[in-house]
């Protein structure tokens, strides 16, 4: 038995009523018997509540973003073997990568430097260059950490799979991020699922995989008469019929317990019921944003087309965060490979993208802060990789594993710095490298857990799996 | 712990033993002795010098963990160091005088309870009630654990129970009175198809059964039409084939029975761990499933080092794969079908036999060790009864498909149709060529210019429309297209029609997924390869209305015949089309969006479809177009072939072409059946295949002479046209120049189709016959795995299927029976279990019959009438004192629905089908892969493609919500509701309440049940908003609801 929820992760009554069950089961009885599962508990104090999770499919070029790069524009045309930079291709370097599809039309090595197709500019009081695409960014660099190492292996979009698990494409799936914090805090909401998933999801669908299903996140839609699967009867049944049934239920179930005493099961579900219940009337009223002032929401970018979808669903998160939802998951660029994937047309297309989602996630990061809430609520934009210093196709970018950015916000992060570098051209991530699960254990700090005190019997993790904290950014 | 010991002392056994073994163990411990020395006790550790007591510092086990690099404990390639706060822990305990009690060394693997032999145990003498063998072992295990059980359960819930557990259905009201005896009823269920539906999914879990996925059409993962292996496991439990042999096709019934489909499909098994991308994913996928499911050993442990808990080292693990080595995967031709994407069968087939198998040095497959290929076999420690591997040489129908002879006589039919056809068009050129407008008068079937046909679509009307394939209703005064596909369903138009024609529709794009099309065509022919059409198309980067053309089966979207306009799915739409000649003209609700000159005309149907879409078509008239209609002219240039006597030229040489073409499929299958199937003189066989490789050639070069015509104005066309020719030209040369008894090439007849290796390779790399002899590696595993000898097969399996009545395993780790897997308290009965099962023919159907017909099957689930004492030993039931409450797989909770609402539809086998809440059939029928699961099915914890050995049952809101929520609980709530009422004799509320009762919980109400609901009954009475509704309709709302209520009910979705 697995009480909790759909990403409703470890309610109250988890712990409560958890038995031997699936956690514990396979291969678990003589491995290590000092386990038991987590209480739902911080392992100690924690700085943040909630993290809001922004991830940009398809591959955001660093270059073109958080880590500007002159020398490209200083030596575009030429081959990277004519540049000062040559050894940046040396194999030995370039071997981490494992190569999914051999042989691939994509995440090839790309040698003709492309020069930069968009200018940068310094911002705030910590003087950080951001593109002048991302300008609202820009603004509020004061409250970001810029961290400009990261690294991954899949050279294709299985990194989406990656970034969020830890764990390559051909490697066995594995919980994502995202359960893992369901998975290890309790719930600071019972009318809510504590795990939500919005925008368009890459290819794999789950993210509880061993942890179990209770740990996927919930999709939700910005729509306050639709917001779940099932969320309001697709039939003939009103408000007050409905909750009769429920009251019937309730009171049937609990004759029943008298009939069948010590059944956690049955005192599960009778649980499960009221939740459902509340949480039928608790989700869409989440997402009704009457109450939201137009200032706040023109913050957000609901004033303009290309910025309110993302907007819609950055203020969502805001006020799930509000309502203490752990993880809020939102995907942006749709297509199968993600939008943001510009292998041509990089200028026209990053551009585009990149003025849904400046203004938004900085009014996210803006609205947070005056609410006092920026400093529990721990915000990651991040991307599955880079993009080639190179070109491709005239007038795009290859996908790059070996350094990016990403940006990290709130819950006690040091904003208005720099972390790590890639060397001048961005090629290799050379100062403070981060895998990507450095990110997961940074912010598994913040909420108070010990990511190698996440594990389940049975369930082999690597040192990789837990990643390192990135304590530079700490405050 | 005892409470003398200080809070600050280290305890052995919780702190430090958890530690040494996760850390250590692997190499100093009863698997490895690296420098002899072992860890496993305080005096193992003592003896081999590691352990000074009291003297941390002069301990090496410290030393060696605090080491530098070079030196450190555990080596960097075997495990991360220690972290500080462990080393303090262990240094600690050392200083504290390494307290540990006394303990014995575990013993040699090979003595692992698991690997011994399965006896059949002497069974327990009989302690007066206990006369079936499973409840005379249970009981001697309560007695000495000073338990006892609980009573039986009332005969209606058991029989429920039963119901449930067997068929995956509930019982009607008569079968829970069945007062038969219990053997009996059991039988009965046996032998139902249901069964073999019930178990087939609980296997499909096991065995990870999922339908294909990919991207687009690209098949990434598993393979199309992998539903035959799906009706293989329905059939061969109902057929209750023995497991052995279900085991040994599903490994290798290509090399047990190459000539018989029905055992081959077993091998869908292995097709299902098809991956496109890379070969040693799909390997290790293959490896690590069949480990677990059949043995219960976790082999993909040892892919990159030495296993760290059982007797598997890498080795093993890549001599395992090498049994697997030359395997491929392959769609066999089904008879009657001709082409792969509606029908074929997955299967496997040695194809690289001779591929060498290498290990990756730490399981990095871009480091093989070159220098040690590695010979196939069984993991050494149980290969002592594994049988030589020996080669098996095959029939010629499985190694050339193409010499089948239902696919020798398809491709003699096509050839013959296309020539056909080919005839057809040259008529037709040649009458245009006579300049005869369209056809000699009265070859028309009409020629009547008051020709008129309309149909409002308020009933069928068959006269009119022939509706081919699903999906088609009449509803609401339209024709429904409801299922979204690219199937060719259609509703063809009965009565011939004029040549210059013109149709006027009235339609709504009701839905769809991608293309949301719908299509208007005419001079479509039988076969549907010759068609003009138009369509809209409401798919969103680009929705348009288009006039096209399909010859030969291949479609043409010419520019200039299409007008993009934002249609939209919900919007109905008025179109127009005439067709004067080649002249095609439409108009969109009045508007002239498009004037296209057609390349050419034939006769043909008229019909109405969708592609990727629902369409509702309220009405349409299609009459002969007044020859006073002006229509607008085409601005298009006339396509290359409308010069009338160019046009009887090309079609000349299509017809040659065609020709050409049948001689050559005809000479191809007599060299292939020379070369395969039949024992001629070389020198027959070489003269067959002479006259085949030359027919080839020429009908190369008959296509390339009717390409370079059709194609003259595509100057790329043309260029390949012509390297076409030359180069078969050359190669005729040298045919007629080569020795004669030189046996020539020729392309052999391809039967089957071979799933792609890797995205680089195209089909047509591959040859079409394949090696002859296949290299018996996986009928070797097979035999071994199904070997009376083989101590795990047996176990494993049993243990799956006593957990699946009982709710709990009698091993834990049902995929784990490796040496982490401690001795289970039922030993003997899985011991006992699993030396009938194999005694009886591994009959499933034996072991159920043996497990659902005891005592300890039947019992209560409550704990209410347990005594004291039972409840405190045994709180989790271990010693099976009572049943345990299992809750619903996900299919069980949708078929009963569906079932109890009577509307399940029964039909059995077949391809998968689109899930959603328009399906009716059995949810083992929906189709199950990574982008296709049931939405209601997930909320219950639906199997988990990846790997499924055991159904969470989890217990979440949304399943509330779905249960109160889903169309289907609400539909079927009413249906339930008025079924019952149709069946009593009486209106009174409480009557329907005791019969919902029994319907669907399957016992009676208790009193205080009964006044809950009446009181329910009484509060929907009162609701404000049905106050408007007359008495009958009230009391059906509230028995619905009350239905739903009961729906909902914990003990509808547990097994009691």
């Amino acid at each position: 038995m697995l009480c909790g929820g759909l990403g409703f992760g470890s309610l109250a009554l988890n712990a409560m009523l958890r038995r031997d069950g699936y956690a514990a089961a396979p291969g678990s009885s003589s491995a290590s018997p000092a386990w038991s599962p987590p209480d739902g508990v911080p392992h100690f104090a924690p700085k943040a509540k909630s993290v809001i999770w922004l991830f940009m499919r398809g591959g955001v070029s660093h270059m073109e973003s958080f880590d500007p790069k002159p020398a490209l524009t200083k030596y575009a045309g030429k081959t990277i073997n004519e540049t000062p930079f040559a050894d940046v291709q040396d194999p030995e370097k370039l071997k981490r990568v494992r190569v999914v599809v051999v042989n691939d039309a994509n995440g090839q090595q790309r040698n003709k430097v492309y020069p930069l197709q968009v200018g940068y500019r310094k911002y705030g009081q910590s003087g950080i260059e951001i593109s002048d695409w991302f300008p609202h960014l820009g603004a509020c660099v004061d409250d970001l950490a810029v961290i400009r190492s990261m690294w991954t292996t899949d050279d294709n979009h299985g990194a989406q799979v990656q970034f969020h698990s830890g764990r390559h494409m051909l490697d066995p799936r594995v919980p994502t991020i995202g359960a893992w914090v369901n998975y290890g805090l309790g719930t600071l909401n019972e009318n809510l699922p504590q795990f939500i998933g919005m925008g368009p999801r890459f290819f794999d669908k789950r993210d509880g995989h061993y942890l179990g299903p209770a740990y996927d996140s919930v999709a939700l839609k910005v729509d306050p008469n639709n917001p779940l699967d099932y969320a309001s009867p697709e039939g003939d049944v009103s408000a007050g019929q409905q909750r009769l049934g429920f009251d019937l239920v309730r009171r049937l179930n609990h004759l029943t317990a008298e009939q069948y005493p010590h059944d956690p099961e049955l005192e599960a579900r009778i649980k499960s019921y009221e939740l459902a219940y509340r949480m039928q009337t608790a989700v869409p009223e989440v997402i009704r944003f009457d109450t939201e002032t137009e200032a706040t929401k023109k913050l957000y970018g609901f004033d303009q087309e290309e910025t309110r979808p993302f907007g819609e669903q950055l203020l969502t998160a805001r006020r799930f965060a509000e309502q203490g939802v752990r993880f809020i998951q939102i995907m942006h660029g749709d297509g199968a490979a993600g939008a943001w994937d510009q292998h041509s047309k990089l200028k026209a297309n990053h551009s585009k993208l990149a003025m849904q989602v400046d203004r938004p996630v900085a009014g996210l990061i803006q609205d947070l802060k005056q609410r006092g809430m920026l400093d529990e609520t721990l915000v990651v934009f991040a991307t599955e990789f880079g993009r080639t210093p190179g070109s491709q196709n005239s007038d795009g970018r290859d996908h790059h594993p070996y350094g990016f950015s990403v940006l990290m916000a709130g819950g006690g992060l040091k904003g208005g710095i720099v972390h790590g570098a890639t060397d001048e051209i961005g090629f290799h991530a050379v100062e403070h490298p981060h895998y990507v699960t450095d990110v997961h254990a940074t912010l598994l700090h913040q909420l108070g857990l010990h990511s190698h005190r996440l594990n389940v019997p049975g369930h082999k993790r690597l040192e990789q799996d837990y990643g390192h904290v990135i304590k530079e950014i700490l405050v | 712990m005892s409470a003398a010991i200080a809070v600050d002392d280290v305890d052995y056994l919780t702190q430090i033993k958890p530690l040494l073994s996760e850390k250590c163990y692997s190499c100093h411990g009863v698997l490895k002795q690296e420098s002899g020395l072992r860890l496993e006790t305080r005096s193992l550790m003592i003896d081999g010098g590691a352990l000074n007591p009291g003297d941390p510092d002069g301990s090496e086990l410290l030393a060696r963990i605090t080491a530098d690099e070079d030196e450190r404990m555990p080596p960097a390639e075997d495990g991360a160091a220690l972290q500080p706060e462990q080393i303090k822990l262990l240094h600690r305990w050392i200083q504290q005088g390494a307290r540990a009690p006394e303990e014995t060394p575990p013993p040699a693997p090979t003595e692992h309870w698991a690997f011994q032999p399965i006896t059949r145990p002497t069974l327990p003498e009989s302690s007066g009630q206990a006369d079936h063998p499973v409840d005379a072992l249970l009981a001697a295990k309560r007695v000495a654990g000073n338990v006892r059980p609980v009573g039986p359960a009332d005969r209606s819930m058991i029989i429920r129970r039963l119901y449930l557990d067997l068929i995956g259905l509930p019982p009607t009201t008569e079968q829970l009175r069945d007062e038969r005896p219990w053997e009996q009823i059991v039988d009965d269920l046996l032998a139902r198809t249901e069964h073999g539906e019930r178990w087939a999914r609980h296997w499909m879990d096991v065995w990870r059964y999922s339908d294909w996925y990919g991207l687009g059409q690209q098949i990434r993962y598993s393979q199309k039409h992998i539903w035959h292996w799906r009706d293989w496991i329905v059939r061969s439990l109902n057929d209750d084939k023995g497991y052995d042999r279900m085991v040994s096709e599903m490994l290798a019934g290509d090399e047990l029975a190459p000539t018989d489909p029905d055992a081959i499909a077993g091998t869908g098994y292995l097709a299902r761990n098809y991956y496109l991308f890379n070969r040693t994913t799909w390997l290790d996928s293959t490896i690590e499933h069949t480990g677990k499911a059949f043995l219960g050993l976790t082999l993909n442990c040892a892919k990159c080092h030495d296993h760290k808990y059982d007797p598997i080292s890498q080795l093993d693990y890549y001599r395992f794969r090498a049994l697997f080595e030359p395997h491929q995967v392959r769609l066999d031709p089904i008879p009657g079908v001709t082409d792969f994407e509606k029908d074929g069968l997955p299967r496997v087939f040695d194809d690289s036999v001779d591929r060498p198998t290498f290990v990756h040095l730490r399981g990095d497959p871009m480091n093989p060790d070159k220098e040690n290929p590695v010979s196939p076999g069984v993991p050494a420690i149980l290969a002592d009864f594994a049988a030589p591997i020996q080669p098996v040489q095959l029939p010629p129908d499985a190694f050339a498909p193409g010499t089948r002879s239902h696919v020798q006589q398809a491709a003699i039919q096509k050839a013959e149709s296309q020539v056909e056809s080919a005839k057809r068009e040259l008529a037709a050129a040649k009458r245009r060529l006579a300049d005869q407008p369209a056809e000699e008068p009265g070859t028309r079937p009409v020629d009547d210019p008051s020709w008129s046909v309309t149909d409002l679509f308020d009933e069928p009307a068959p006269e009119l429309w022939r509706l081919i394939g699903d999906g088609w209703q009449y509803r609401d005064g339209a024709l429904h297209q409801t299922k979204s596909t690219r199937q060719s369903q259609m509703a063809r138009l009965v009565p011939p029609l004029p040549r210059d024609f013109e149709v006027d529709c009235v339609y709504t794009t009701t839905g769809g997924s991608t293309y949301k099309s719908v299509t208007f065509r005419f001079d479509q022919s039988e076969d549907g390869k010759y068609s003009n059409y138009v369509y809209t198309s409401a798919h969103a980067p680009g929705p348009k209305v288009q006039v096209a053309y399909a010859r030969g089966g291949d479609s043409t979207y010419p520019a200039e015949g299409r007008k993009a306009i934002p249609i939209k799915v919900g919007q109905r739409y008025h179109l127009r089309v005439a067709v004067r000649d080649r002249l095609v003209n439409v108009w969109l609700d009045d508007q002239l969006v498009v004037a296209y000159q057609l390349p050419d005309r034939s006769d043909g149907f008229v019909s109405l479809s969708g592609f990727d879409a629902t369409v509702a078509f309220d009405e349409i008239t299609v009459k002969a177009l007044s020859p006073d209609s002006e229509l607008t002219a085409a601005g298009n240039q006339a396509a290359p072939s409308v010069d009338p006597e160019n046009a009887v030229i090309v079609a000349e040489l299509k017809l040659a072409s065609a020709n050409a073409a049948l001689e050559s499929v005809h000479a191809t299958i007599a060299a292939d059946n020379a070369a395969y199937v039949a024992s001629p003189s070389p020198a027959e066989a070489n003269s067959l295949a002479r006259d085949a490789a030359r027919k080839q050639l020429q009908a190369t070069i008959a296509d390339a002479d009717y390409r370079m015509i059709a194609d003259a104005a595509d100057s790329k066309k043309l260029k390949s046209a012509k390297d076409q020719k030359s180069a078969a030209e050359k190669k005729l040369k040298e045919l007629e120049k080569a020795q004669p008894d030189a046996r020539p090439d020729y392309a052999s007849l391809r039967g089957s189709k071979k799933a792609l290796e890797t995205p680089e390779h195209k089909e047509s790399d591959y040859p079409a016959v394949y090696a002859s002899v296949s290299t018996g590696r996986r009928l070797t595993l097979a035999k071994w795995i199904t070997s009376r000898q083989n101590p795990l097969t047996a176990r494993v399996a049993v243990n799956h299927v006593w957990m699946r009545h009982f709710g709990t395993p009698l091993v834990e780790s049902v995929f784990d029976f490796g040496l982490r897997a401690e001795k289970p308290l039922h030993a003997e009965l899985l011991d006992f279990l699993a030396a009938e099962f194999m005694e009886s023919g591994w009959s499933f159907k034996y072991l159920h019959r043996m497990i659902v017909t005891s005592e300890a099957y039947r019992m209560s689930s409550s704990t209410l009438t347990a005594d004291e004492q039972t409840r405190t030993v045994d709180p989790t039931n271990r010693y099976y004192w009572r049943a345990n409450s299992k809750r619903m797989e996900s299919q069980l909770v949708r078929d009963s629905l569906l079932s109890l609402g009577g509307k399940l539809d029964p039909k059995t086998e077949g391809p998968s089908i689109d899930p959603g809440p328009t399906a009716m059939r059995r949810s083992v029928y929906l189709k199950h892969s990574r982008d296709q699961q049931d939405k209601f099915l997930t909320m219950f914890d639906d199997a988990d493609i990846l790997q499924c050995y055991r159904r969470s049952e989890s217990i979440v809101p949304q399943q509330a919500l779905a249960l109160s929520n889903s169309k289907l609980a609400i539909d079927m709530a009413s249906q339930i509701a008025s079924r019952i009422v149709a069946d009593l004799k009486t209106d009174a509320p409480s009557d329907f309440i005791d019969e919902l009762f029994f319907q669907l919980l399957c016992r009676e109400p208790t009193d205080a049940e009964r006044s809950e609901c009446a009181a329910f009954w009484e509060a929907m009475s009162k609701l404000p908003e049905l106050q408007s509704r007359d008495a009958a309709d009230l009391e059906t709302v509230i028995r619905s609801r009350l239905t739903q209520a009961i729906l909902n009910h914990n003990d509808f979705v547990t097994i009691r």
